[in-house]
């Protein structure tokens, strides 16, 4: 899957310390991000906000003349982009009030450069899908669009329940999710008992995608522990 | 106060046993100080020893003569005791002792014969014996006897006695008791809230007793005390989230530059702008930066676990999924599979419930996790595997890597880590890591345990109390 056009999208970033912002800058411009703002105050953010739209920020929540929390606030009035906080403050009580008032992502500093991408980079994938490209797997193509199976020898439906599971397993692509992330995907808040179902629906999947679904290539089981869709551009 | 009863028994047997010895005392008393005024007793006998020995000779004349050997007319005279025999038939004494005193009638009528009988004659104390021609009456010293003339008694009085005698004596026992009871609860009253105050003082409350009353300075001490404790306390705390609040601030403030430091080392790894030689140069800025990172978060959890300053969100959930996705975690971003992880876990075993903190309980392991990775850079095999036994779970993270000597292993589970310790310590400091997972673990009312593993390794547990549904 290309995400390309995902960095042509318009990031702010705010953080009352330059030279930080000059580095953040020089990361995401590495990353190919080249539509950045910065902004060192909530005043100037706000202006920033106001006359450019951003379509992205990334905010500190210790500024001069405020903090990130009430600037994303104020933000909310009128604009619902999404915004991801970098701050130095880890704590628990800090984090939820970031996430409950309606923040994307909570970082706590110092940060991998790369983790800082990625996380960007999925917070714009899921707000701003353009159209749902097919994912390729070892034998055919998941089109979500139309929730089927493309095989060289025809078309396969995917029943719904199929249907939620291969995109919790695509959109972790090549990583392992955990049984119980996937009953919740399917079953809701209260997953307990689903396992053998869980199961069930698994080897209907493999029979739609796997070449021969006893020795799977695609939709891999890791015992006790969860599953694994390998797909041609996911990262192994 | 559990100890009213017994007080009010020992009081009550000592009371008894005083009563009876008071009793025996006063009796014994009195025996020794009548037993010398008993000689004196006996004036009625001594009538009728004289009337014994008055006998009438032939000429028709009373002589006194002896009684058992003894001659009564002696022991008038040295008793100073005058005797008259009044006739029956004239009421006329018709005889006498020698020295009778000149006032004493020697003619009586019947009254006079009366009062002499119950009381005096002439003020002299007199005692009566029959005689077969008359009365003898017997005259003593004026200070020798003490009659009782009015001698007689309601008749139910004496016959009750008994009665009477023990209803007095319960009477005063239950007002004795009374009297004690009543000044004991006064006295207890104004005790047990000092008494109360000395038990509450250990648990580091707050005590305050009203200073009045007999105890008022006892109650002042244990007020100045109290107060004392409570001081203590708050400086000790304020000293604490002084200590935490610092490391907090450190860590908080070394944040930004460190990401800095990251941000550019990670930059300068894959800049294609630099040789190999600076890739790896830029690779250890990188890699000793979240080294950096690492102790700093480790450095403000453990200090806030250690002063209780980090709060606890325990809520009742499956451990399961939680060690699970931890696992898992691991896995994803082990991408060389340098450290593969095996995930042993009996299939019955669906479900753990136990209070957990599921932040903290998924830090703990990722420690022990990491652990095993920093000890063992050439790579290793994890085995990690949950057990249920005795309501209590057992989280076992176990590797096949270097392990540790059996000194080492003594050290990690009787040293203290340096930051818990009052001492300088110059021996072997293990990481922070581990000590965090303690004091996860005892968060949640459990253990953290080492030992050998199975292949050669390093194993972990951490035990925690839990439930299956």
């Amino acid at each position: 899957m290309t995400y390309d056009y995902l960095k042509e999208k318009k990031l702010l970033l705010v953080d009352d310390e330059k030279d930080l912002l000059t580095m953040l800058v020089s990361i995401l411009s590495e990353a190919g991000y080249h539509n950045i703002q910065t902004a060192s105050t909530v005043k100037e953010a706000l202006d920033i906000c106001r006359k450019w739209q951003p379509q992205l920020a990334v905010l500190d929540v210790m500024l001069p003349d405020g903090d990130g929390f009430s600037l994303l606030k104020e933000i909310r009035r009128t604009q619902d982009f999404p915004v991801l906080f970098l701050t130095a403050r880890g704590e628990d009580e800090d984090k939820f009030e970031g996430l409950g008032i309606g923040a994307d992502d909570y970082m706590v500093k110092p940060f991998l450069p790369k983790e800082l991408i990625l996380r960007i980079n999925g917070i714009l994938r899921r707000c701003y899908k353009e159209e749902t490209p097919l994912v390729h797997l070892a034998y055919c193509s998941i089109d979500f669009e139309r929730a089927e199976i493309i095989r060289e020898d025809g078309h396969l439906p995917l029943t719904a329940k199929e249907y939620e599971l291969l995109s919790a397993l695509s959109r972790n692509a090549g990583r392992i999710v955990t049984i119980d992330m996937l009953c919740e995907a399917l079953w809701g808040d209260n997953p307990y008992g689903y396992e053998n179902s869980l199961m069930a629906h698994i080897r209907r999947i493999r029979e739609k995608i796997e070449q021969v679904p006893s020795q799977p290539e695609s939709l891999i089981t890791v015992k006790g522990l969860g599953y694994k869709l390998i797909t041609k551009e996911g990262h192994k | 106060m559990k100890s009213i009863p017994k007080l009010i028994r020992r009081f009550f047997s000592v009371l008894l046993i005083s009563l009876f010895l008071i009793l025996f005392l006063n009796f014994a008393l009195l025996y020794l100080v009548t037993a010398r005024s008993r000689a004196n007793a006996g004036g009625w006998d001594m009538a009728d020893k004289v009337s014994a020995a008055l006998i009438k000779n032939e000429n028709g004349q009373y002589i006194l003569g002896t009684n058992e050997g003894q001659d009564m007319g002696q022991i008038l005279k040295t008793g100073n005791t005058w005797a008259i025999l009044i006739d029956k038939n004239n009421l006329e004494v018709t005889w006498h002792s020698e020295d009778l005193p000149s006032e004493i009638p020697l003619k009586y009528d019947i009254n006079m014969i009366s009062f002499l009988s119950r009381a005096y004659l002439k003020d002299y104390p007199t005692t009566t014996s029959n005689h077969s021609d008359g009365l003898i009456v017997l005259g003593f010293p004026k200070d020798r006897y003490w009659k009782h003339i009015y001698n007689t008694f309601d008749y139910q009085i004496i016959a009750n006695a008994p009665k009477l005698l023990w209803l007095f004596l319960t009477v005063n026992l239950f007002l004795i008791l009374f009297i004690y009871l009543t000044v004991t609860t006064k006295l207890l009253k104004t005790l047990g809230p000092i008494v109360d105050g000395i038990q509450t003082l250990p648990d580091g409350q707050e005590v305050y007793i009203k200073e009045i009353g007999l105890f008022s300075e006892i109650a002042q001490a244990i007020n100045r005390t109290s107060e004392k404790l409570r001081t203590q306390e708050r400086k000790l705390r304020k000293q604490e989230q002084a200590r935490a609040n610092w490391i907090a601030g450190v860590s908080h403030d070394i944040r930004t530059p460190l990401s800095m430091i990251m941000g550019y080392a990670g930059q300068l790894e894959d800049s294609p702008a630099l040789n190999q030689e600076q890739h790896e140069k830029a690779a250890v800025i990188q890699q000793q930066s979240i080294r950096m990172k690492n102790l700093i978060n480790d450095l403000n959890l453990a200090s806030k676990l250690e002063y209780n300053m980090q709060p606890l969100h325990t809520e009742l959930s499956d451990i399961i999924p939680i060690i699970r996705q931890t696992v898992v975690d691991f896995m994803n971003l082990d991408v060389e599979n340098k450290f593969p992880i095996d995930w042993e876990i009996d299939e019955s075993l669906t479900m753990c419930m136990a209070l957990a903190d599921k932040e903290l309980l998924k830090r703990a392991v990722s420690n022990l996790i990491i652990n095993a990775q920093v000890h063992n850079p050439q790579g290793c095999i994890l085995h990690i595997s949950v057990i249920y036994q005795d309501e209590i779970c057992s989280i076992l993270v176990e590797d096949d890597g270097i392990g540790i000597s059996e000194e080492q292993l003594l050290a990690l589970k009787n040293t203290p880590h340096y930051m818990l310790c009052d001492s300088n310590t110059n021996g072997q400091r293990h990481g922070l890591g581990l000590m965090i997972v303690r004091q996860i673990a005892q968060a949640h009312g459990g253990t953290l345990e080492f030992d050998h593993g199975k292949n050669g390794g390093f194993l972990a547990v951490i035990r925690i109390p839990a439930f299956l549904s």
